[in-house]
């Protein structure tokens, strides 16, 4: 169990079960904190380093999903072994919790499980998403070094090849069978687009069906290759107010836990949830530079892996520190400065204001992010269509 | 709003599992579908988990230490 003092008390990470649990300062000091320097002073507004940091090991990859976000191809960069355990030091100095070694395809790489295992001696818990294209047993065995581990599937069968430009449906089922054997913690992602909305409810009964532990579902985003089929494939208005009833639906249905990536969270807040749940549950939306932060193979530290600006190298102890202390402003200045609707909305200091990335590919990084419902139905032209909040 | 120097010993908050995704954070909603009952006992067996226990504690290295 560890424990990292914050300016309201401190936050505990339980490896079993695995939680992060926030107290208060009274809290802390039973559990042994006299006292902190992140107590004096005002609340900063932001923790003092991420929670877990997405270490993009590489951008290697020979999958040639249609639309990665990573642009990777079979050539892409990589992080040397060494580098990559650099990061690691760097990431368990700031105290971070949780790194996910992600790409391209982590699972290429010759180095990836000594470096799990590197993570693991620094007191870091390593997480990964692979397309398991080709695991064997053996890769799947060594897999048990990881809190949890995901595979992508975006659909199922035909819709499997439709999503991603090719066959690898049977490959991900295989892998996920073999990692069900011996790891204790796996799971689906799916990329919710407008074209694989309607496989989540095949997708969560193959979940169920495979006995997993969770499917994450990730918004689609205009990044990398995605940028070009982003027009397509953003959710429509109706999918969009859709999705939370619909998992809630799934969820019912097949005991499978669901989870939403922090880009989803305006299509959850549109069904009104209890603010104080919602806090209490860490249900928020974008955490860029805060809970969440990125590390590129060229070492560059950013607020998300879909992008914003580089705040440090990771390389560089001082700059990242800096960094922690008073960057990211991309991302955390945005509730300071939010227009209308977000500035009325009561779900702000939760939401952030929805997705940046996405706000910047619709043409302003500060405007609300447009795929929200409420955004939507605030725009002059769909007000007289009588767009209302449920 | 949060008191900090609040005498009383308070959960605040529980995320429960990891998140393997490497792209974004994932959000548990699951708890959220069953309402208030849900947050007093996640909150009640987080305080049985967190008693007794000494965590390490991680200051960040370059931080001054109490
Ligand atoms: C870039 S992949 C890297 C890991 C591995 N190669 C895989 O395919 O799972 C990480 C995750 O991002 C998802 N992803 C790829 N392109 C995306 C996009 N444009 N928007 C949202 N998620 C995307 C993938 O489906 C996968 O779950
Ligand atoms: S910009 Fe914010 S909401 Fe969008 S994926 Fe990144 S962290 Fe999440
Ligand atoms: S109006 Fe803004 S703050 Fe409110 S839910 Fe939508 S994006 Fe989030």
């Amino acid at each position: 169990m560890k424990l990292r003092p914050e300016w309201n008390g401190a936050l505990v990470a339980l490896e079993r079960p695995h939680a992060l649990v926030s107290v208060n300062r009274a809290w802390a000091r039973r559990l042994g904190v006299k006292d902190s320097p992140r107590w004096r002073g005002d609340d900063p507004g932001h923790l003092s380093a991420p929670t877990e940091v997405h270490l993009v090991v590489s951008k290697r990859c020979s999958a040639g999903c249609t639309s990665c976000y990573v642009d990777a191809t079979p050539n892409g960069p990589a992080l040397e072994a060494r580098a990559a355990r650099q990061a690691i030091d760097r990431l368990a100095a700031l105290g971070v919790f949780h790194v996910a070694l992600g790409g391209g395809e982590a699972m290429d790489l010759d180095y990836l499980f000594e470096l799990a295992h590197y993570a693991r001696s620094k007191g870091l818990v390593p997480n990964l998403t692979t397309a398991g294209l080709g695991l064997t047993v053996e890769q799947a065995r060594a897999c048990a070094v990881f809190g949890q581990i995901n595979v992508s599937v975006d659909g199922v069968g035909e819709a499997y090849r439709r999503a991603r430009g090719f066959d690898g449906y049977a490959h991900a089922v295989k892998a996920l069978r073999a990692l069900r054997a011996s790891c204790k913690r796996v799971g689906i992602n799916f990329v919710v687009s407008r074209s694989s909305f309607d496989e989540l409810p095949r997708v969560v009964a193959l979940a169920r069906s495979l006995k997993l532990d969770e499917v994450e579902l990730l918004r689609f985003k205009p990044a990398g290759r995605g940028t070009a089929t982003f027009a397509q494939e953003d959710l429509t208005d109706e999918q969009a107010r859709a999705l939370f009833p619909l998992v809630r639906r799934l969820t019912f249905r097949h005991r499978v836990r669901l989870k939403l990536d922090c880009s989803f969270a305006p299509m959850v807040f549109w069904h009104r949830p209890s603010v104080a749940l919602a806090r209490f549950f860490g249900v928020v939306g974008c955490q860029g530079g805060n809970v969440l932060a990125s590390v590129m193979p060229d070492g560059s530290l950013t607020g998300c892996s879909f992008g914003g600006p580089t705040e440090a190298s990771i390389f560089d102890a001082a700059g990242v520190d800096r960094a922690v202390e008073s960057g990211f402003q991309a991302f955390r200045g945005y509730a300071a400065r939010a227009p209308d609707p977000c500035r009325s909305c009561e779900y702000l200091s939760l939401c952030n204001g929805g997705c940046r990335v996405v706000a910047a590919a619709k043409g302003d990084w500060w405007q609300p992010d447009p795929g929200c419902p409420r955004v939507v139905a605030f725009r002059p032209a769909s007000r007289s269509v009588g767009a209302a909040s449920p | 709003m949060i008191d900090p120097e609040d005498p009383r010993p308070r959960i605040l908050g529980v995320r429960f599992g990891v998140n393997p995704n490497s792209s974004s954070l994932g959000i548990d909603v699951t708890f959220l579908l069953f309402g208030g009952a849900a947050a007093v006992f996640s909150a009640l067996v987080a305080s049985v988990l967190l008693r007794g226990r000494t965590p390490v504690v991680l200051h960040g290295e370059d931080q001054e230490k109490p």
